[in-house]
């Protein structure tokens, strides 16, 4: 199978996946015990509105139309609209989707700076006390839930070092004194772009705890996956021939291993995106960051289906073709792991 | 650019960004910069002179939103903010006012000997913020509108026909006498919006969704970020005028987290928080002479159904035995930190018909165990099921106090919360439904005979809301004449049909809680309006102390 | 053709082996042994929860106004909680559905998942296609995503927040379990049993599925700590355990209103659930060390 091959049967395995998806999310959103048009208008409705919605919404026909009808409706990027809002899904997630992405963002960024040297340290040092302190840190960075994480960052710097602000994602009063001027959506970037210091300060101090309780879990998982993959690399043959050769054991480290292990370190980043993704749920709502998290939280618990489904929805499909890069970034660096 | 590729472009931009793991150069795409244009008046502020004095603005942090923009369907917290865009054509004024009502969009009205017809003599010269004029078709059209397709469109049920005699005057037509100007000053599907506006939805079923709105009030929407601020300025022409010190902006922070509230108002981000403080906080506030702390009465009230078609429910002895078991305070105690008091059956403290000659149950075991013993289930020895709404705090902290105290006299009581649609649900199935449901309730509109004493207690074959079954013929009576005469007339009616209600227990009448507001001696005009119960602030009223 | 006889004794040597060698390592690593003396003392305090919590009742939920918000004491070593109630005893009653409940999560999504796996690896062909497509569409979603979103379809409470796990947990070990049997197949003792006869279901059973033991403990292992994470989690979101039972993620997510003046509420549950997540996952990576030595040589 050549590399072309390749890409299109992952791009058509892909769609499949994606067409079930769409059926999956359906489905679970039918389960939804109650009544939704009641949901709609509240609990007050009378039972003409209840019936005037349920048309309006769709609900009166059958499961299969109602399928169609919503392919339909999807394939035009319309996600149906929220129960809870009022307004239509897609808007909702695109409203929200900046804070999401800078928080999940800065978080990844933060586990990678943090747990890739983690891991080729440890690799280097293999069963010295180095490796013995990398593997208690990241385990302990995969076992700390993000709820409690969140919670104890917010005593300790917020209550008793008054260090950082307990919640939120700028001060209140910053758009009084310096604006920010929205580009990106991303504030830090939004704010650096226009040189505005202040805000970026405060865009920084704001950002900061939500991203390290994010970054924790991936930080424990990158550096061990990190770990694995560059002991893996050192094992080869070609890193054995490099030492023979009495090349230095910190350049083989360095730069044989690590440039050979950056293609298992893109898996890594593939499957900690899952794990960020419903990282930030938790940590939206701790830090009352505006994002798709707490939106997804409040339709979740309001029993919102058309927003639960397009956030699902909307998830895994960010999530397969998250793979699907990572999949094909990997035949492009290494053709010999993807194409067995 | 159609929505197909705009969500497309979008997902594409996440996932390159993520897998750059960097700023995405593309991420100036449409929808980015959709969102920021809504902001556009406020990054524009640094241009204007120094010279120029910068706008007053009001700072509030709120937990609430808004769950739709159109004035016809609101029926949610969104009446946080609605009396300042729109008015209707009057408000109804706190208990213990000079006046009744305040004259908004009406200047004056009267009615027939037999309360069945009203004229309202609109105020002339008044524009809604897109610019059309204010006339009695408007009105005529906004009513309907409400009464045909609105969220709280019930509460229009007595009215028959509505004539537009002229530009300024509207004359309603009722089937039955009733207490109308509390429906007139409803904080739901009584305001009145631009004819203009109203065709735009009718032909463009999307027209609100763009958070937008077409009022009256005396500010108007510059911007919404969902989860995050909302903005509203001044609207420069309105009919009342404006006084130095009234604010010209007034920027809301949507803040779910009570604590963060705090946080805000102590360090200064916040001029106003909506009235949900931590009750632990307010010492601090009261012995702080920088802020003025407000307790009075609220719109709420905590009670629950028993299901009478469930036996041993059916039996009154055994439902006044219970309701004999309620600690209530405890429940007080904890559910609110002390800030309520015992309710009177399900009618707040000064709303209408609410009467001090109502009875209470009192904390006491002994006569419930006596009860049920002469009911005959001595020691209790039958087991109930509890549900309440779950995302309640309060209800979820004294829920388990009823348990407790339940099982002194030989109940056991299993809990289970519920979404409220769920719990609803579940009432609603009859005899094979819940025993005890715990509910927060509050009317539609000031008057909680035609609601709370209706809608909780009066007997339907089928109810929507009357989870009890309980079907007593005086009570059906009396709610039958009382909901179809004027006020002073009804007054008398209610007090003995409560009393009939307490007395036989269909429900358990637990606390009202108070509503608390911390105001900063910074800012001066605020008066608590308890028929406007989501409303926290009238931002008119309002004006800088600094 | 020789080894016929040998067929059925060589994997189970290689268990037993392979067990006494993993207690003698674990019983040499000083951060395994603590890990699994931290997992057995969790699993007896579960089980004996009503004897050993100081105020038993008061752990199952049972209310105590006057002691409302109490400070740690000698009484109350880890405070009382807004009703009254003794935090430790909550804490220690509610390691049973902590426990137990991730147990049979994990019991359920291998029984579904391990079998499923087996018979994609040995079949091959269409059965293989179709079971790992459907694999595919469940691991389309991040798992707790998933679980999220039948959680608060199914409506609250344990059993279902338990239930939606299973279904979002079991292609993991599908997945797994194929990617042995594809390399058991090659091996002799399989290829010898099919040749004289061996039906299929009996392959499966008595050749590939207790083979597939040891990568599934160790997989096993490590998502108990995940999964007691996820239960933790949707209970802290209102999508697990419904009080007043006692949770650690429920208990944590009740004391959050609070954490700024009466953090103690908050604060001893999420040390439990840190603790035994911890003591899982190392354990779990030791094992993984064992069991997978050219990873870790």
């Amino acid at each position: 199978m050549n590399k072309f091959e390749f890409i299109l049967r992952r791009l058509f395995t892909s769609i499949i996946v994606l067409i079930g998806v769409s059926i999956m999310t359906f489905l679970i959103a039918r389960v939804v015990p109650s009544n939704a048009a009641e949901l709609y208008i509240g609990p007050k409705a009378r039972p003409e509105d209840i019936a005037r919605v349920t048309k309006q919404l769709g609900l009166d026909k059958p499961l299969p139309v109602q399928y169609a009808v919503y392919m339909n409706e999807l394939l035009h990027g319309d996600l149906g609209l929220s129960l809870g809002t009022k307004r239509p899904v897609l808007t909702e997630i695109r409203d929200r989707l900046p804070a999401t992405l800078e928080l999940l963002l800065s978080g990844m960024f933060l586990a990678v700076l943090i747990g890739v040297p983690l891991g080729v340290l440890s690799a280097r040092w293999q069963g010295k006390p180095l490796d013995t302190g990398v593997r208690i840190i990241s385990i302990m960075g995969v076992s700390m839930p993000a709820f409690f994480l969140g919670l104890l960052l917010q005593i300790f710097f917020f209550r008793d070092l008054h260090l950082l602000p307990l919640a939120a994602r700028v001060n209140g009063n910053l758009r009084f004194t310096s604006p920010i001027v929205e580009m990106t959506g991303f504030f830090l970037i939004d704010s650096l772009l226009t040189r505005n210091w202040v805000a970026f300060k405060d865009v920084f101090l704001h950002l900061f705890l939500p991203s390290v309780t994010l970054a924790a879990y991936s930080i424990g998982l990158i550096a061990r996956m990190t770990r694995a993959s560059m002991l893996e690399m050192l094992e080869q043959d070609y890193i054995r021939t490099a030492r023979a050769y009495g090349v230095r054991d910190a350049v083989i480290t360095y730069l044989y291993a690590l440039k050979n292990a950056l293609s298992p370190t893109l898996t890594i980043i593939g499957i900690t995106f899952a794990y960020a993704l419903t990282g930030t749920f938790f940590v939206e709502v701790i830090f009352n960051w505006p994002g798709l998290g707490q939106f997804t939280v409040r339709s979740l618990l309001g029993l919102d289906y058309p927003a639960i489904m397009g956030i699902t929805l909307f998830g895994a499909v960010g999530y397969v073709l998250i793979n699907l890069i990572v999949d094909l970034l990997q035949a492009w660096i290494d053709p010999r792991i993807s194409l067995k | 650019m159609n929505k197909k590729s705009i969500f497309f472009t979008l997902l594409m931009v996440a996932v390159l960004s993520l897998s750059a793991c960097g700023p995405a150069p593309t991420a100036t795409q449409p929808p980015a910069t959709q969102i920021s244009a809504t902001q556009v008046p406020a990054t524009a502020a640094p241009t204007v002179p120094p010279t120029a004095t910068p706008p007053l603005v009001l700072k509030v942090a709120s937990t609430a939103s808004f769950e739709t923009f159109d004035p016809i369907a609101s029926f949610s917290v969104e009446a946080a903010y609605m009396p300042n865009l729109y008015e209707g054509l009057l408000r109804v004024n706190p208990p213990g006012s000079a006046e009744k009502y305040m004259p908004l969009l009406a200047t004056s009205w009267e009615t027939s000997t037999d309360s069945l017809t009203w004229t309202f003599h609109l105020r002339e010269g008044v524009k809604f913020h897109d610019g059309e004029p204010l006339t009695a078709a408007a009105v005529k059209q906004s009513i309907e509108a409400a009464k045909d397709h609105g969220g709280a469109g019930f509460i229009w049920a007595p009215v028959d026909s509505i004539d537009a005699v002229d530009a300024s005057t509207v004359v309603f037509h009722l089937k039955y006498a009733t207490a109308f100007e509390l429906i007139v000053g409803s904080t739901y599907a009584a305001w009145i919006v631009s004819p203009k506006a109203l065709d735009a939805f009718a032909a463009d079923a999307t027209y609100w969704e763009k958070g937008v709105e077409a009022g009256t009030g005396p500010y108007m929407l510059e911007s919404y970020t969902p989860d995050a601020e909302i903005v509203f300025t001044k609207n420069p022409d309105y009919w009342g005028g404006w006084t130095a010190g009234q604010y010209d902006k007034v920027v809301v922070s949507i803040v779910p987290e009570a604590t963060t509230q705090q946080q805000m108002l102590e360090g200064g981000q916040a001029d106003l928080v909506c009235a949900c403080l931590p009750t632990e906080s307010l010492p601090a506030f009261e012995s702080n002479s920088n802020y003025t702390v407000i307790k009075d009465k609220s719109f709420f009230n905590y009670i629950a159904w028993f299901n009478t078609l469930r036996p041993p429910l059916d039996n009154v002895k055994v439902r006044q035995a219970l309701s004999y078991a309620i600690p209530y305070q405890d429940i007080i105690t904890i559910a609110v930190g002390g800030l309520g008091t015992q309710s009177r059956g399900p009618v707040p403290t000064g709303v209408f018909p609410w009467s001090p000659d109502v009875n209470q149950y009192t904390y006491d075991l002994v006569k419930a165990k006596v009860l049920l013993k002469e009911a005959g289930h001595d020691g209790g020895g039958f087991s109930m099921k509890l549900t309440y709404t779950a995302s309640n705090p309060a209800e979820a902290l004294f829920a388990p106090l009823i348990k407790d105290s339940f099982a002194q006299v030989g109940v056991d009581v299993t809990i289970e919360p519920l979404k409220l649609a769920e719990q609803l649900a579940l009432g609603r199935r009859g005899a094979t439904g819940e025993d005890m449901s715990l509910m927060l309730y509050w009317p539609t509109y000031a008057d909680a005979g035609v609601d709370n004493l209706w809608s909780l207690f009066y007997y339907t074959a089928k109810p929507s809301w009357n989870l009890s079954y309980w079907n007593n013929p005086d009570y059906q009576s009396l709610i039958d004449k009382a909901t179809t005469s004027d006020q002073a007339t009804a007054q008398p009616l209610y007090t003995e049909a409560l009393n009939i209600l307490v007395d036989q227990a269909p429900g358990v009448f637990f606390y009202e809680p108070l509503s608390v507001f911390v105001i900063p001696n910074t800012v001066a005009g605020f008066q608590y309006n308890i028929n406007y119960p989501f409303t926290y602030y009238f931002f008119y009223n309002l004006h800088s102390a600094k | 053709m020789t080894a016929i006889p040998d067929l059925t004794i060589e994997p189970e040597v290689q268990s037993t082996r392979t067990f006494r060698h993993v207690l003698n390592v674990i019983v040499r690593d000083p951060l395994s042994l603590a890990s699994t003396i931290v997992i057995i003392l969790f699993i007896l305090i579960a089980i004996f929860a009503k004897q050993i919590a100081p105020y038993p009742l008061e752990g199952a939920g049972k209310t105590n106004v006057s002691n409302s918000m109490l400070p740690p004491s000698w009484e109350h070593p880890f405070g009382a909680d807004k009703l009254g109630r003794d935090v430790l005893s909550r804490v220690i009653v509610g390691a049973q559905p902590a426990l137990i409940i991730p147990i049979g999560v994990v019991l359920f999504a291998v029984l579904i998942g391990a079998p499923l796996g087996a018979l994609a690896g040995y079949k091959g062909g269409w059965v293989d296609e179709l079971i790992m497509r459907i694999t595919d569409l469940f691991l389309a979603f991040p798992s707790l995503l998933l679980a999220m979103a039948i959680a608060s379809a199914l409506g609250r409470g344990l059993e279902k927040a338990a239930f939606a796990l299973v279904i979002s947990w079991w292609p993991w070990y599908t997945r797994l379990v194929r990617g042995v049997t594809l390399s058991l197949k090659e091996r002799y003792f399989v290829e010898a049993a099919k040749a004289i006869g061996v039906r299929d279901s009996v392959i499966i059973l008595r050749h590939i599925l207790p083979n597939t033991i040891s990568p599934i403990l160790v997989q096993a292992t490590v998502d108990l700590g995940t999964v007691i994470l996820a239960m933790g989690g949707l209970a802290f979101l209102g999508l697990g355990t419904q009080p007043p039972s006692p949770d650690w993620g429920l208990m944590v997510s009740e004391g959050r209103t609070y954490i700024l003046t009466q953090g103690w509420i908050s604060t001893f549950p999420g040390i439990a659930i840190f603790v035994v997540v911890l003591a899982f996952n190392l354990l779990g990576d030791t094992l993984r060390d064992i069991f997978d030595p050219r990873q870790y040589r």
